[in-house]
């Protein structure tokens, strides 16, 4: 065998519509006269596919020729099927939505008032057709047909809709039955030497399309909306794939704009107008006054998994996504836990940092705790200068900058990093990174400044939750 | 001594010798035809006195007694409600025996080979059936009677019915003194159709006339009709109603445009908390969507009238709109969430389409003069006076 076989796929798509077609013409009557008490005496007109097999008819007919076949009948067959090129459309079109189900009770076996999964679902577009259909009505006299094509043909002015499923994501499934054209006769005028049963065919045209099936995916992602859709070179494809080709127009939206401030361990959730009011600074974040609870969000697009779904943080500061697991604050809706995969988030280079201090506010024994040696400390001012020939008591002969880190080294404080011959390694891809073990707070040297690397706020399109 | 000649205008003993040998013939070497007699248009009529027809049609007169040389339908010439005789003649015939194929060139319905000749002796035809066959009798030949039906519950042997469609003279049957003899006739298949109703709707079995007619067991209609039940119940199984089924969907509750607190949704404390039930349908709402159910099936008081005292949130289902309405109570006022637009597309009195709304109409119209009429009308006759009886 060359190779594995491609999966099989069938989903009734003509055949349902066959269905509902014959469900269209069913439960017409025709007149047999009258009953003895002057009443009109009514007979259904049986329909039925027309184009059966010799074994079905000969079941049918219970394998005798003597049982007598029936008029008025109604039978309809396949006559054509056309591909129809005046309806096609880009052909490589993915339709993307999303959808949310109530929760299905195995016991009940019915839907629950609340949430249930969350899906994304992709439909291929579809091939176009034209089904063509023959709906033979078979009487043994005029009057009959007259009555039976007063009857139809009233109905199609001059089309009449036709459902192949009540799937509300199905797109293929509403159609129109169009009548194209009448047959009156199947017989020669005048009549010849038979009464033969009299055939009127009509002749409809449905618009069908042929669909391969659809992806389902689970969804998880909070949606980035890509809101540009040509590149330089008004190719829509690859500017949809291609991240390089967007040119910098790409915008991420998250639904209802909020945002996730990342304060420690936890993340609280944030309306699109409020902002972190540390930010700029090296002060560790704290949350916000804002009611928006993470429920609310959840539950738009499914159900949180404690310990298993996973928030996904892009910061510009950091060249990875920075991933962790979630779960429900115990006591506030407004929290949510975040235990973050430490190998998504960067390495100190740098040794840890005892606190961040202003030194000329404070100084060892005075405001911070006595020298110690290997403390050390990132500055917010400098101190000292080399023309500056007493320096404060508290740091003895110190000259630092601001953004440098002192070290105490037993006898004195020296500058263990100075941040004005510092800049990241291009060359390495090396930038500095410290971690303040007074707040937890991790800091990057961005060449000009520290930053926070990772906690803070992360803007609408920067966040994404995987459930 | 006159002129040698077979020929003699009147039937001379030469022909009734003739005659009598020929009829031996058919008595030794035919067989019995049972033969159901045409008598006329049934007497009841057809339509001429249908619902808004009261006048008489005069092309479609209603004959006081069966006749056949009446005709039913002068306009399209057609007898198409006939009356055939309780008695079944029985005469002797003769006909050739051929082979015929099982013809589904169209559909089964048809046996297009199975033509049948029989030939019958025309002065004992005379005389058992009192004239001579004609197109429309029916017959039946009993050596073609079917045993071993598939279907063992019902009879044990099928009967043999053609129609006869055409009679004349055999040219065979002319003798030598060019009198004829013998009358032939052209049969078919009979079909199980309304011309022929009369003999259908006889019992199968004369003893025990409770185990059915004729047609019961010897058309396909019955057949034809439970596979069209079973294609209209899977039909109605895969489309149970028009547009499109959103009740598995889950729509989100808001408060200013945000997701409210879904605890307060599952609480179930309807009518106390602004946007704990969704205004709309959101982003199912579509072509034939409105279904009259509350987004995510929560409760909805339907009635006639909106329920008193409703909390913020509550849904009210107005059966008195057509379609019926579904409302959500704002606060203020109830405001309109969707029209119950799906209905039933099986053909009847069920589905509720403008146009079923025309054909499917049983009420009527009260009228200070002529009672109750019906409300539905053929435009032909609309408000035209009827007839009491």
């Amino acid at each position: 065998m060359p190779g594995d076989l491609q999966q099989f796929f069938y989903d009734d798509q003509i055949r349902r519509f066959l269905l509902q077609f014959t469900r269209m013409f069913s439960n017409f009557q025709v007149e047999y006269g009258r009953e003895e008490d002057g009443s009109a005496a009514l007979v259904r007109i049986p329909v039925r596919y027309g184009d059966a097999s010799r074994h079905a008819s000969t079941i049918i007919a219970e394998n005798s020729k003597n049982k007598l076949p029936n008029v008025p009948m109604m039978t309809f067959h396949i006559t054509d099927l056309k591909y129809a090129r005046d309806r096609v459309q880009e052909p490589y079109f993915i339709d993307r939505k999303t959808f949310k189900q109530r929760t299905w009770d195995e016991e009940s076996q019915s839907y629950e008032k609340t949430q249930g999964n969350a899906f994304s679902v992709e439909r291929h577009m579809p091939v176009p057709y034209n089904l063509s259909l023959a709906l033979d009505i078979w009487t043994s006299n005029t009057q009959q047909k007259l009555q039976i094509l007063e009857q139809l043909l009233s109905l199609f002015n001059p089309s009449l809709e036709i459902q192949s499923t009540d799937n509300y994501i199905d797109w293929t499934s509403l159609s129109v039955v169009e009548l194209a054209d009448v047959n009156w006769s199947s017989r020669s005028i005048p009549v010849g030497i038979d009464d033969d049963i009299d055939i009127a065919t009509l002749r409809f045209e449905i618009p069908i399309w042929i669909s391969p099936p659809a992806k389902v995916k689970k969804l998880g992602v909070v949606q980035k909306v890509i809101a540009s859709v040509f590149d330089s070179n008004g190719d829509a494809n690859d500017a949809l794939l291609n991240n390089d080709l967007l040119l910098g127009t790409r915008q991420k939206i998250t639904p209802y704009g909020y945002q996730a401030l990342l304060v420690g361990n936890q993340l609280q959730l944030l309306r699109q107008n409020q902002v972190d009011t540390t930010e700029g600074t090296l002060e560790p974040t704290f949350a916000q006054d804002d009611n928006v609870l993470w429920t609310a969000l959840i539950d738009n697009y499914g159900a949180l998994r404690d310990g298993i779904s996973q928030i996904r943080l892009e910061s510009e500061h950091v060249d990875t996504e920075i991933v962790g697991t979630i779960a429900l604050h115990p006591t506030d809706d407004r929290l949510i836990l975040f235990s973050i995969d430490e190998d998504t988030i960067p390495q100190n280079t740098l040794a840890p940092l005892t606190a961040v201090i202003d030194p000329l506010a404070s100084g060892p024994g005075a405001g911070l705790i006595p020298a110690v040696s290997g403390q050390r400390y990132l500055l917010t001012e400098s101190i000292g200068d080399d023309e500056n020939v007493t320096p404060p008591d508290a740091w003895g002969g110190l000259v630092a900058s601001v953004n440098d880190i002192i070290q105490y080294n037993g006898t004195e404080w020296e500058v263990v990093f100075d941040a004005s011959n510092r800049t990241p390694d291009e060359s390495t891809n090396i930038v500095d990174f410290v971690t303040n073990i007074t707040t937890e707070v991790q800091f990057k040297w961005t060449g000009a400044m520290w930053v926070k690397s990772y906690q803070g706020l992360y803007r609408g399109g920067e966040w994404s939750l995987v459930l | 001594m006159p002129r040698l000649s077979n020929w003699r205008p009147t039937k001379t003993n030469d022909y009734k010798f003739l005659d009598k040998t020929i009829s031996e013939m058919f008595t030794t070497g035919g067989l019995d035809i049972y033969v159901h007699k045409y008598l006329g248009p049934k007497t009841v009529g057809d339509s001429a006195a249908r619902e808004g027809h009261e006048g008489q049609d005069a092309t479609q007169p209603t004959y006081d007694k069966s006749d056949p040389l009446y005709i039913e339908d002068l306009l399209l010439l057609e007898n198409r409600d006939r009356e055939y005789d309780d008695s079944i003649y029985v005469m002797r015939g003769v006909y050739a025996v051929t082979d015929v194929d099982f013809d589904l060139s169209q559909f089964g319905l048809f046996l297009n080979g199975d033509t049948l000749f029989i030939s019958f002796h025309y002065n004992d035809m005379i005389d058992t059936f009192g004239r001579k066959l004609m197109n429309g009798d029916v017959v039946e030949v009993p050596n073609l009677k079917d045993y071993h039906p598939l279907d063992p519950s019902g009879p044990k042997a099928l009967p043999k019915y053609y129609v006869i469609q055409d009679a004349s003279f055999a040219s065979e049957g002319f003798s030598q003194t060019w009198h004829p003899h013998v009358w032939r006739v052209k049969v078919t298949p009979m079909p199980a159709a309304q011309e022929y109703n009369d003999i259908l709707n006889k019992p199968m079995d004369p003893d025990n006339p409770e185990a059915g007619t004729v047609e019961d067991w010897m058309s396909t209609k019955k057949k034809n009709l439970e596979i069209n039940d079973a294609i209209v119940t899977q039909a109605e199984a895969e489309v149970p109603l028009s547009g499109y089924d959103n009740t598995s969907f889950y729509v989100t509750a808001t408060v200013n445009g945000e997701p409210a607190n879904p605890d307060d949704v599952q609480a179930g404390n309807l009518g106390t908390i602004d946007g704990t039930s969704p205004k709309v349908d959101g982003y199912l709402v579509g072509y034939l969507t409105g279904n009259q159910v509350p987004p995510n099936g929560l409760p909805v008081k339907p009635g006639v009238s909106f329920p008193p005292n409703p909390g913020v949130g509550d849904y009210a289902l107005r059966l008195d709109f057509f379609p019926n309405r579904l409302f959500r109570y704002d606060g203020k006022r109830w405001v309109k969430v969707e029209d119950g637009v799906r209905t039933d597309l099986t053909p009847g009195p069920q589905t509720k389409t403008q146009r079923s709304n025309f054909v499917n109409n049983t009420a009527t119209v009260e009228t200070s003069d002529r009672g109750n009429i019906p409300s539905r009308q053929s435009l032909s006759d609309i408000l035209r006076p009827t007839k009491d009886n």
